[in-house]
């Protein structure tokens, strides 16, 4: 598809969303809208940078904070509307991230993503300083209730970001398929050859570290008025920086559908985890399905359709194995007995824990090891069916992943090969 | 306004006390990072572990944490083996640790960090010992024995690893596979072995600094955000893999440190190591006695 006829469907789509939306006639869905839409468009700037050239940008949480500061001063000082903040927010993160990027790129990758993470403390120190926009107390951003044509005012902002997610997935798409994007895949490919062969790669780097931070910013714009009460920590919450790299991994990184997939998906689940159960375990779940999917399917959920015989064998050596079955089952620890909205989501954590058994077993020759982690779901769930108290099931449950370890570590006697030699 | 003299002296002291502990820190780092280019940023994720191990030990068992976390070090060596088992074999084989070997490590540390939270909630805290409290008084100066005990636990250690990198045959062997693997392999040496035997190494260390840490302040499991800039700004200043370099980058950052929150108030000084680190990465990226 070419861009124009790619930017009609889009906007077809987000127009479905926005009515589709509106047609459920509950503001709960705007809120939990925006905040996907909002890590739509954080997943695909960071894609730009990090999946298209390869640079690891951790600090996505300072320049989606930037724009949310910058907000937060014009707001204080002369009141704007929000596409104009959005475009102020967008210019300043911008900014530093050319200024961030002309410091660090011109040294080796590592460099880069550790300044990044620098960068977030340095400005969360500012901010924390500077007593005119809050502190560390703080600052209240009251938004208006009512909007001209819309009504409420969160209808208003959620069909801001879903123009911007528009705007960031044509972007992302257009460079994908354009010179640009090439440049940028050589880099990510070999930056010493394409630096051989005449790719401008300082000058690619830097326009990639601007645009992405540039989309960061807008995407923090509009954040005071959705929040009404901004404080340093929130606006730099390692929940931002982790879930930009989290998405674009899971979905995969080579594609502007990668990115959209991952936070699409991430998002629902993370949404869904805040209502049943706290904060912390949602955090924890990102974190883990992130090194989940680095391990396991390295070119994300997109590389897992296109090559599916191809499915990554590192799962059957026996440290990943291990590595993989412990963690994997430690949020099912955490989950257990917190009702049946938890327990659908161990259910992902299961699915993985049964892929894993059934790749070593299918190594070794047992193919019955994959019935421990199915048995393990029936024990999730059985405290919810039947009365069984829920220590004692997670008790059996753990207890079975553990013969479950060992079946799949204990060596293979082959008898024929054995006395053959 | 005269500043006062023993003010100086006792920022100076207390900055150069705070130093050698940040030798400590960032030694297991100067070998993953700067010996084995391996970017580890889950290392204030260990070090934080290694503190919460010493937390349990003292409080169950009323053991010194410092003599706990070296009775525990072979386990943090022991995981330290398998996670660069796991690097290796899904990351370093492939060529893939640029991305997503560092989405990795930054999960791992994601990990760790959220996991105490749910296990020992946001609360500080801290460890019972008879140099917790009192001070050596030598005329105006004041030694915090909280700050000197581990500072010269962490001399010790520091001194122990240079030792051992430079005079000892798997130190040298470890120093040969930074410089090249290949010629290694030549030598009949296995580079993924001794690759593993460092990293081990360093999660190790990693483990004995956090006592140190939960001995000087009070822990709660976001504290370790505050060290990655820290032992990565002691780390690209002193230039990466040379310990006498670090040793000297770790005294600067702490009288840094100290004369900021003493002078500007505390609230600054989680810059000062940042800002050093953006300043040498723009200025002198090989650091101070980089090669």
């Amino acid at each position: 598809m070419r861009a124009w006829p790619f930017l009609v469907a889009a906007t077809i789509v987000a127009a479905l969303v926005f009515y589709c939306a509106r047609a459920f006639d509950n503001d709960y869905v705007f809120f939990a809208g925006y905040v996907v839409l909002q890590f739509i468009v954080l997943a695909t700037a960071w894609n730009i940078l990090g999946g298209y050239t390869g640079y690891v940008n951790f600090g996505s949480a300072a320049f989606f904070a930037l724009g949310a500061y910058s907000s937060v001063f014009f707001h204080k000082a002369y009141p704007l509307p929000i596409p104009a903040l959005m475009v102020i927010g967008g210019v300043v993160s911008g900014i530093v991230g050319l200024g961030t990027g002309y410091l660090t790129l011109r040294l080796r990758g590592a460099f880069f993503a550790i300044a990044t993470l620098a960068l977030a403390v340095v400005l969360q120190t500012l901010i924390i300083n500077w007593t005119y926009v809050g502190g560390a107390r703080g600052a209240y951003v009251i938004r208006p209730n009512e909007i001209a044509i819309l009504g409420s005012y969160i209808q208003y902002l959620f069909l801001l970001m879903l123009v911007l997610a528009v705007i960031v997935i044509c972007t992302a798409r257009l460079i994908e398929r354009s010179r640009l994007g090439y440049g940028f895949a050589t880099i990510r490919d070999d930056e010493l050859a394409a630096e051989a062969c005449g790719v401008p790669t300082l000058r690619l780097k830097l326009i990639a570290t601007t645009l992405s931070g540039a989309f960061m910013g807008m995407a923090g714009a509009p954040f005071p008025y959705y929040i009404g009460y901004i404080e340093p920590s929130s606006a730099f919450g390692l929940a931002y920086a982790v879930n930009s790299i989290a998405m674009p991994m899971i979905g995969g990184t080579t594609t502007w559908i990668g990115p959209l997939i991952g936070a699409i998906l991430l998002g629902l689940l993370q949404q869904f985890a805040t209502v049943t159960i706290s904060s912390a375990v949602n955090l924890l779940i990102v974190g883990m399905l992130l090194v989940d999917f680095v391990i396991i399917a390295p070119n994300g959920i997109v590389g897992l359709i296109k090559e599916r015989r191809t499915a990554s064998n590192v799962v059957v050596e026996p440290t990943v194995f291990v590595l993989l079955f412990a963690l994997n089952f430690s949020p099912v620890y955490f989950l257990a007995g917190q009702g049946t909205g938890a327990q659908s989501i161990g259910l992902v954590f299961w699915l993985i824990l049964a892929y894993v058994a059934y790749m070593r077993g299918r190594v070794l020759g047992r193919w019955w090891l994959i019935a421990f982690p199915l048995a393990g779901v029936l024990f999730a769930f059985a405290p919810v069916i039947a009365a069984i108290p829920v220590t004692a099931a997670t008790f059996v449950s753990a207890l079975l992943q553990i013969i479950c370890v060992v079946c799949g570590l204990l060596p293979v006697r082959r008898p024929a090969e054995a006395s053959a030699r | 306004m005269t500043i006062p003299y023993d003010l100086i002296l006792n920022a100076v002291i207390a900055g150069l006390l705070l130093g050698g502990f940040y030798a400590a820190v960032t030694a297991g780092v100067s070998i993953s990072f700067g010996i084995l280019d391996i970017v580890n940023i889950a290392h204030p994720g260990f070090i934080i572990l290694g503190s919460y191990i010493a937390y349990i030990i003292n409080i169950r068992l009323g053991v010194d944490p410092i003599v706990a976390s070296i009775v525990m070090a072979p386990v943090f060596y022991a995981l330290g083996a398998a996670i660069y088992q796991v690097y290796y074999l899904s990351f370093e084989r492939r060529g893939q640790e640029a991305l997503r070997g560092l989405a990795f490590f930054f999960g791992l540390l994601f990990i760790t960090e959220v996991g105490l939270i749910l296990v020992f909630g946001v609360d500080y805290r801290y460890v019972q010992a008879s140099y917790i409290g009192p001070s050596l008084h030598l005329g105006n100066a004041h030694f915090p024995l909280r700050l000197l005990v581990p500072c010269l636990v962490s001399l010790t250690l520091f001194a122990g690893l240079h030792l051992f990198l430079t005079r000892t045959f798997m130190g040298r062997a470890i120093n040969a596979v930074s410089q090249d693997q290949l010629a290694l392999q030549l030598m009949a040496a296995d580079p993924i072995r001794i690759k593993r035997i460092a990293f081990a190494i360093s999660i190790a260390i990693a483990g004995v600094a956090g006592a140190l840490l939960i001995v000087i302040q009070p822990v709660e499991p976001s504290v370790g955000r505050e060290y990655i800039g820290r032992v990565f700004a002691i780390c690209v200043l002193g230039g990466l893999g040379s310990l006498p370099g670090t040793l000297i980058a770790a005294m600067l950052l702490g009288l840094m440190e100290s004369f900021t929150s003493t002078f500007y108030g505390p609230s600054w000084s989680p810059a000062v190591a940042f800002g050093f680190l953006l300043l040498t990465l723009a200025v002198r990226p090989a650091g101070l006695l980089g090669r």
